[in-house]
């Protein structure tokens, strides 16, 4: 897998640059193009209350995104990559999958965006809506971020992101199909984190030697999964935890110093992952770091 | 920062002109049963529950009554709002509607509640309950179900293929609400017409028949016959304005088909032959299934008679809460069986309806003095209306061109109960309305076909028109401005054809 071409997709919040220059370290491993895309929802131009369309303010915001387009293309070109504009109206999740698909591209990079409960009912997560549906991975950055761990406030910069990442797998298809994505990274990554977490609703009752011989199967299998990683000519180291998935993969992402968290796509069925909200949904929901999911 | 402040003194003065009002002695919460709608055969009014008596009716009268003239000032500045933030103000009004409807709403409200107590707070909880509620949900469940069916496929707009489409939109209006109907059609309607160079006048003609003309048959189709509905007007009446929206309907149709035909020839159109062709399909059909729930959930809350439930001090009929409650349902059903993809694709967003709801909160509780008042007929501030609207067509004609400036179900109600006051003045609403079905129908008819046929002489005269107009300018097609629309189209077209109508019916 090589993520030959990206689609970057902003809403031009602060930073925003800064993400897209992260993203550019993939030049290294063979990108070639970006497709930088701005997606103004429908419902901020269209729809006015016994008024019509806001042709004008259309022309006004489309012209401002083209504006910084064409600024950070500049920056772009200096990476020697090429890139290209796409400004559409229209409801962005929906929107950016069809640019994904008729573009073709390989990565699909979003900014995080706080989401109201109202939209939250409605769509679910933004990320997960658009994981759920793509058919190429999808990449949530996050360039500074605040987060609170032991009872302080954290400011974290994600700026190397692809230096450490870590490879959290369920043994599941998306996971392996993650494990592969990974020699995408090869002259990027240090070393390559894989971890597994025995969840504590499994392990909860159960035999002492059942246990063990879980612990083992798993140690077994991330003992696999570093050798494929290796041969990548990766190097990679494993660790194994147990308790609450979530919180084991926000700490052991914390204790190991992992760069960014790279997930399978979750097998949960739309009801929970809208619902209830599955792992993956959650790492990217929770983590400070940039979380990179494999469908 | 002008115009917060233009909007704290005029919420000062009302508060001001509220207090100056007299206060009557009894204006506690009075005991009265809810109105909801006629129980008994949707066709038969004479079988009408004559137990369900009006909240409107005698018990407290006597606020209509009491009311002054200016207590309607909010409402006013409510419609006003509607009719001229829009065009002046058209970035503001668009991000700060719902504070605009909160503000007036609280303008009447807080006086209001202030002065006249537990009285208030029935008539405000009355409308609320008995007549926003409902109308909120039907909107919504029609917008929800129709919003899950997509007609996809190559059609290619010809004069003859473009009235096809208009005489469906028109034949589904009345059955799946004008705002379906238009949002069902309006795109396929487009991409039909994508090759065509002159193609506004098409779009007008569409919001002429499709987004209110058609939607005159059923309690289903226009919302102030739903309001119409929701206060008695048997379900089945509505049938009795068919020779109407015929008449109007084949005579646009003719006038369309001239025009389109002489633009089609004029521009030399022809149907581009490289273009891949899909064939038509419409997908989601199961949204037709509970769309048809939905008329049998309307039709079901006319025929049986459940008894009545107290909430909050409003008795409703508990047939009405089912009909609600199924609606909601429907609504639901149709979000979880109909894939997000489908409905991306028919570019369907909750926005609309969400308008709607906030405005019509504001609407709907800025009205109630001037309901009231009407309602009070002669002995009401508003008795010289009551006496200047004698004639059916003076109904036509007054409630049609309020109705193209203001949005037409709140006028529908003003002068549903103007005709009420004027004729059954003292009876309650579960009395006078059977009454005014038959012995005055030519007035309720005058109402309806007023007020559902103006509302197409401006974009602001119905909801689904501004739903229409900017479907069509994001596509590329331009619309006439507001002016334009009404003196290009609305007076050449449609004042003759309500000409015709008023000279022949009333």
């Amino acid at each position: 897998m090589i993520f030959k071409k990206i689609l970057f997709h902003t809403h031009f919040r602060e930073l925003a640059l800064n993400s897209l220059k992260t993203i550019m370290e993939l030049k290294k491993v063979g990108l070639e193009s970006i497709i930088l895309t701005h997606i103004i929802p429908r419902d901020e131009v269209s729809f006015v209350p016994y008024g019509g369309y806001l042709k004008e303010t259309e022309i006004q915001m489309k012209t401002e995104a083209r504006m910084r387009f064409e600024d950070w293309q500049k920056i772009i070109a200096e990476h020697g990559i090429k890139s290209r504009i796409r400004i559409e109206v229209g409801a962005p999740n929906a929107e950016i999958l069809s640019i994904a698909e008729e573009e073709g591209v390989d990565l699909i990079v979003i900014g995080r965006k706080k989401r109201t409960l109202m939209e939250k009912v409605y769509v679910g997560s933004h990320i997960m809506d658009i994981l759920r549906r793509s058919t190429v991975p999808v990449l949530m950055s996050k360039f500074m971020v605040q987060f609170e761990w032991n009872n302080e406030q954290l400011t974290r910069t994600n700026d190397h992101i692809f230096n450490r990442p870590m490879l959290a797998t369920d043994w599941s298809q998306p996971s392996e199909n993650a494990m592969q994505s990974m020699s995408a990274l090869k002259e990027l990554a240090k070393t390559i984190l894989v971890v597994h977490v025995i969840d504590a609703k499994l392990s909860k009752g159960m035999d002492r030697d059942r246990l063990s011989s879980i612990e083992k199967e798993s140690k077994s299998r991330l003992q696999n999964y570093c050798r494929t990683i290796e041969q990548f000519g990766m190097s990679a180291e494993h660790h194994l935890s147990a308790g609450k998935t979530v919180q084991e993969l926000v700490r052991l992402s914390r204790d190991h110093k992992a760069s960014m968290i790279v997930m399978g796509k979750t097998g949960k069925d739309w009801f929970q992952e809208y619902w209830l909200g599955g792992v993956s949904h959650q790492i990217a929901e929770l983590s400070e770091l940039p979380v990179l999911l494999i469908p | 920062m002008r115009f917060p402040k233009i909007m704290a003194v005029i919420f000062f003065l009302s508060c001001v002109l509220l207090w100056s009002a007299p206060v009557p002695a009894g204006s506690h919460a009075p005991e009265t049963t809810g109105a909801g709608h006629t129980a008994g055969s949707p066709d038969n009014p004479a079988a009408a529950n004559s137990t369900e008596t009006s909240a409107h009716g005698s018990g407290h009268a006597n606020l209509g009554e009491i009311l002054p003239l200016w207590s309607c000032i909010p409402f006013a500045c409510m419609l006003l709002s509607i009719a001229l933030m829009p065009l002046l103000l058209p970035n503001f009004w668009h991000h700060h509607f719902g504070k605009v409807s909160a503000f007036w709403a609280a303008a009447l409200g807080i006086p209001f509640l202030w002065i006249f107590k537990g009285g208030a707070l029935y008539e405000i909880l009355h409308i609320i309950l008995v007549d926003y509620v409902p109308f909120i949900i039907l909107l919504w469940s029609l917008y929800t179900v129709s919003g899950g069916i997509l007609l996809r496929g190559s059609l290619r707009g010809t004069p003859v293929v473009n009235t096809i489409i208009l005489i469906i939109g028109v034949i589904l209006a009345s059955w799946m609400g004008t705002t379906g109907a238009a949002m069902l059609l309006i795109r396929p309607f487009l991409r039909a017409n994508n090759y065509r160079k002159n193609r506004t006048f098409m779009v007008v003609f569409f919001i002429f028949l499709v987004a209110n003309v058609g939607g005159s048959l059923t309690p289903l189709g226009d919302p102030p016959l739903f309001l119409g509905y929701l206060h008695g007007v048997t379900f089945f009446w509505t049938f009795k304005i068919m020779p109407h929206m015929l008449m109007v309907s084949v005579l646009l149709l003719i006038i369309y088909f001239f025009l389109d035909t002489y633009h089609y020839r004029k521009e030399g159109a022809s149907v581009p032959k490289e273009e891949a062709k899909e064939p038509l399909k419409i997908e989601g059909t199961y949204n037709f299934l509970f769309l048809g729930g939905v008329v049998g959930a309307v039709l079901m809350s006319g025929m049986v008679d459940l008894g009545e439930i107290n909430i909050l001090g409003i008795h409703r009929a508990i047939q009405d809460w089912l009909r609600d409650g199924i609606l909601v349902l429907l609504g639901i059903a149709s979000l979880i069986a109909t894939p997000i993809k489908l409905r991306e694709d028919n570019e369907f967003t909750w926005f609309p309806i969400i308008e709607v709801a906030s405005l019509f909160i504001g609407i709907f509780v800025t009205m109630i003095p001037c309901l009231l008042i009407l309602k009070a007929g002669a002995h009401g501030d508003l008795a010289f209306l009551i006496n200047m609207v004698e004639k059916p067509y003076h109904y036509f004609w007054i409630t049609g061109t309020l109705s193209s400036f203001l949005d037409n179900a709140p006028t529908y109600l003003t002068f549903f109960n103007t005709a009420l006051g004027s004729f059954y003045s003292g009876l309650t609403e579960a009395q006078a309305v059977p009454l005014l079905m038959t012995e005055n129908a030519i007035y309720l008819k005058a109402i309806s076909t007023g007020a559902v046929f103006f509302g197409a002489c401006s974009y602001i005269g119905n909801a689904p028109n501004f739903m229409v107009r900017s479907i069509a300018e994001e596509s590329g097609t331009p619309m006439p401005s507001f002016f334009g629309y009404i003196l290009k189209y609305s007076m050449i077209f449609l004042i003759p054809t309500f000409a015709i109508v008023s000279l022949i019916f009333f």
